[in-house]
């Protein structure tokens, strides 16, 4: 009983971070219909420049904020320069050029930082905490994995429910060609879009470094879990990303508990097709069917 | 004054239109009829800037539509109902009637307008917190010329509002239409499928066939002439 | 079209593939030393994935990003059952192989039928990362993270004292490449691939024709699979260990973007986009180490100049190197008139929108 609240709590605290970039994914995917999958990889960018930040003596907050702000400008510059041309294209065309970047910048990456992998800091203590002798079983660490992306996601919602930038946003992405009528500069809204999807990734490569290392593919497989997330919830929906998110996250967290650790990832992918199969568009996918 | 003059559009090779010229002066209503596939949604694409004309000029007073951005020509003060309404059925009410006017810069007024659009359209108002895929065919109609009224435009493209209008509510919306027109000095572009009705209501009248036009001529007369009438309008 | 004409069609490609063996039999034997053998047999074993996701991909429209998994699958079967039975044939080995991961294939197809677009992705992708982790886990039959060795056959003694296993395996590689090959081109080319197409192209039509969707979906996956298995089985003899690493998520994306950069749809392209895998490392890789860069750098060159070879075709060269060629040849009559700006990959449902 005991090791199943630890597992447990480790599965929320990797699901949450697995929860940021299935949120990134989602953004990105009802704006554009585009699965960035180069965004594990531009997570893991920006997170090395935090680390150089770091390095050179800055307290780590002021590596926290670089991240973000270089996620924010990196999501934007691809949209910008490399996805606009290909976002009126079949799918495909957008699939081998996230992929382009992605290996683009796995490659340049330890060009740049050097390819062995390096630990990362954290900004509060990795142990578990204690009461009076007796274990919480939750690191603080843990406790501001959590916080930070509950606050990002709050943040993100009032952003998009209560300011007009966000209305203008959210009319861009369902329905670009009305919003162009209107007077919205959609093309800015999608670029913007990118930069706040990318900057949530961010976010979710400066939490994961500290315990997945950083190393050139460091993101690889946070990103195929919050993938995995994201596409059982439905891909549509942003609650369902963060719940199918957090789902996985206990998932793989019970499965390598019990199990044996090298076969988590089995039993993420044994969740998505269970998932799957009953419900072929995810749990949250209702509604909004764009079938031709 | 809207004024077109030699507009051709084509999709691929297919001319759509070819060489249709008309204006439409301040505080009045063009009518443009025609049969389905005739290029009356092609043109009210072409003049939001959806779709570029190979060649013709569109001025909206002094300024050149042609070559504009849909999004700076809405900013110019062109009011565009679309075809089938094109509400954005995930925002509510509220938030389709702000997103009219989200580029002003008069903040005070934008809210005076929305006002306006629920002062111009009561039913709205008791639907004003609900997802607009919920509204019927009527109220998405009310919420869509609402919306492009919020704008505060000198020009009004409106392609086949009445789709999906029982008869009364129509005749209802025509009339609030033309009280606007000429309180606010717009000009309009009416698109209809139902000629007894945008004749009603209508200035002067467009025949479109087969991206040309066919017939111009002002709408009383049009209404009234029954050998017009029967050649061109079928009624 | 008549069954003569359609016998014919099959006579000329008879004739043409057994030409080109005969050319790489040639000069895999007289004209390639031994690593350019060696090189060669990669991009053979590439070349036959490739082709099996060219059908898959850009015939049938379903996007695989775990392919390598597949190849895995193959690779596994080989290695296994070497170190069960060391001397079983190589021949064996390989129909062995094409059996088990077709039938995996072929189950991942059921799954898949019902899947559209990023929905059909995600689970290839989880798959490409959910499956090199068995070996570790079940060490015992799989070798764990060490992997299996496989030897290479032998050539037969006929063909001298001189003769190189290499090139004994470039041989059966190329043989294989060419067999594999010519199966799929009257497959693309008849109805099956016909019907491959529709699918792709029109499921509504398609299912109005009388085509069983789902099942042509299947079907396409267990084809495309088999590919991956000889591939994969292959793949074993040529690294001679077969271990995890080898079968990393890079390995399923670089199938996939080796497909669309030789050209989506064009078992030409599968060539290409594989001969572009295996030798733009080798000459980029070259290039580093001449220009004496550290190696942190030099080691990285090969892939950074990969994703900008993919991200500069798709911007320019949407239709691949095939495509590029095709328009290329159709374009040198005439001076060019107008810039046109490239035509787009083609449709496949990646996506359940529009
Ligand atoms: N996107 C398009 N691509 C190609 N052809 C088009 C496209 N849109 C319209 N057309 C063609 O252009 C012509 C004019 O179409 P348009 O939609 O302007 O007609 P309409 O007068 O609005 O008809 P309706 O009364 O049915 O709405 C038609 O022949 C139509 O088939
Ligand atoms: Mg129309």
């Amino acid at each position: 009983m005991h090791l199943f609240l630890i597992y447990t709590v480790d599965g929320i605290t990797n699901g949450m971070v697995y929860a940021a970039v299935a949120l990134a994914l989602v953004m990105i995917w009802r704006a554009t219909r585009i699965i960035n999958y180069a965004q594990g990889a531009m997570a893991m960018f920006t997170t090395y420049i935090a680390l150089i930040v770091i390095r050179h003596g800055a307290p780590y907050w002021l590596g926290f904020v670089v991240a973000l702000a270089t996620g924010l400008v990196i999501g934007a510059v691809t949209e910008r320069v490399l996805v606009r041309p290909v976002e009126s294209r079949p799918p495909l065309n957008a699939v081998i050029l996230s992929l382009g970047v992605l290996i683009l910048l796995e490659a340049i990456a330890p060009m740049l930082f050097g390819g062995q992998t390096q630990s990362f800091p954290v900004p509060v203590s990795n142990t578990d905490l204690l009461v009076g002798g007796t274990s919480l079983d939750i690191s603080p660490f843990a406790l501001f994995t959590i916080g930070a992306v509950l606050i990002a996601m709050l943040l993100l919602f009032l952003v998009f429910q209560r300011t007009t930038l966000g209305l203008r946003m959210r009319a861009a992405a369902f329905n670009p060609e009305i919003a162009r009528i209107l007077g919205i500069r959609v093309g800015r809204m999608l670029t913007l879009g990118w930069g706040l999807a990318a900057l949530l990734g961010a976010l979710a490569g400066m939490l994961a470094a500290p315990s997945v290392y950083l190393y050139p593919s460091n993101m690889d497989e946070v990103l195929v879990f919050g993938f995995t997330g994201a596409i059982i919830g439905g891909l549509e929906s942003p609650v369902g990303a963060v719940a199918g998110a957090v789902g996985v996250g206990l998932a793989l967290s019970y499965v390598s508990g019990y199990v044996g650790s090298d076969l988590a990832p089995l039993g993420g992918f044994a969740i998505l097709i269970v998932v799957l199969m009953l419900r072929p568009q995810g749990l949250f996918s209702f509604g909004r069917q764009r079938q031709v | 004054m809207l004024e077109i003059s030699d507009l051709t559009v084509a999709y691929g090779g297919v001319i759509a239109l070819e060489n249709v010229s008309l204006s439409v002066p301040e505080g009045s209503i063009t009518a443009v009829l025609g049969a389905n596939g005739a290029g009356k949604t092609t043109l009210v694409r072409t003049i939001s800037g959806l779709i570029k004309p190979r060649h013709g000029s569109v001025m909206l007073g002094t300024q050149q539509l042609v070559g504009r951005s849909p999004e700076a020509i809405a900013r110019l003060g062109v009011g565009h109902v679309p075809e089938g309404h094109g509400i954005v059925s995930e925002l509510t009410v509220d938030e389709n009637l702000r997103l009219g006017g989200l580029w002003r810069r008069d903040r005070a007024d934008q809210r005076v307008a929305i006002e306006e659009a629920y002062e111009l359209f009561p039913p709205l108002r008791v639907r004003r917190a609900v997802h607009a895929s919920n509204l019927s065919g009527g109220e998405r109609q009310m919420l869509s010329i609402g919306r492009a009224m919020v704008a505060r435009p000198t020009a009004l493209l409106l392609d086949e509002p009445s789709l999906g209008l029982a008869g009364g509510l129509l005749a209802q919306i025509m009339q609030r239409l033309v009280a606007l027109v000429t309180e606010r000095k717009l000009s309009v572009l009416l698109i209809e499928q139902n000629a007894r009705s945008a004749l009603s209501v209508a200035d002067q009248a467009v025949v479109l066939s087969l991206g040309k036009v066919e017939l111009r001529d002002r709408a009383d007369r049009l209404a009234g002439d029954d050998a017009l009438r029967h050649a061109y309008l079928g009624f | 079209m008549s069954t003569a004409l359609r016998g014919s069609t099959l006579l000329r490609h008879g004739l043409f593939f057994l030409a080109l063996a005969l050319v790489l039999l040639l000069l895999t034997s007289f004209v390639f030393d031994a690593y350019t053998n060696y090189n060669v047999t990669e991009v053979a074993i590439y070349a036959i994935s490739a082709a099996g996701l060219t059908v898959l991909t850009g015939i049938n429209g379903q996007v695989s990003l775990g392919h390598g998994a597949l190849m895995m699958i193959g690779a596994y079967t080989t290695s296994v059952l070497l170190t069960w039975h060391p001397d079983l044939p190589m021949i064996l080995m390989l129909l062995v192989s094409i059996a088990t991961t077709g039938i995996a294939g072929a189950i991942v197809g059921i799954a898949g039928a019902r899947l559209r677009g990023p929905y059909l992705a995600g689970a290839t992708l989880a798959l490409a990362v959910a499956l090199p982790q068995v070996p570790s886990h079940f060490a015992s039959v799989f070798g764990g993270n060490q992997g299996l060795t496989v030897v290479s056959p032998a050539p037969p003694a006929f063909l001298g004292a001189n003769f190189s296993p290499e090139q004994w395996l470039a041989w059966i590689t190329l043989a294989a490449a060419v067999i594999t090959f010519f199966v799929l081109a009257n497959l693309v080319r008849g109805a099956t691939g016909r019907r491959f197409r529709m699918v792709r192209d029109n499921e509504v039509a398609a299912r109005l024709a009388g085509i069983d969707v789902a099942r042509t979906q299947v079907l396409a996956y267990m084809i495309s699979a088999a590919c991956a298995g000889l591939a994969g089985s292959l793949f074993a003899y040529w690294v001679t260990l077969t271990s995890p690493s080898g079968f990393t998520l890079t390995l399923s994306l670089s199938l996939l973007t080796a497909v669309v950069i030789g050209g989506l749809g064009s078992l030409t392209g599968a060539v290409l986009g594989s001969f572009v895998l295996v030798y733009l490392p080798v000459k980029t890789g070259d290039l580093a180490t001449t220009l004496n860069l550290p190696s942190n750098i030099a080691n990285n060159v090969p892939t950074a100049i990969y994703g900008i070879v993919l991200i500069v075709a798709i911007l320019v060269f949407p239709r691949g190197i095939a495509g590029g060629i095709a328009s290329i040849v159709r374009g040198a009559g005439r001076i060019v008139r107008s810039s046109r700006s490239p035509a787009a990959l083609p449709a496949s449902p990646e996506s359940p929108s529009q």
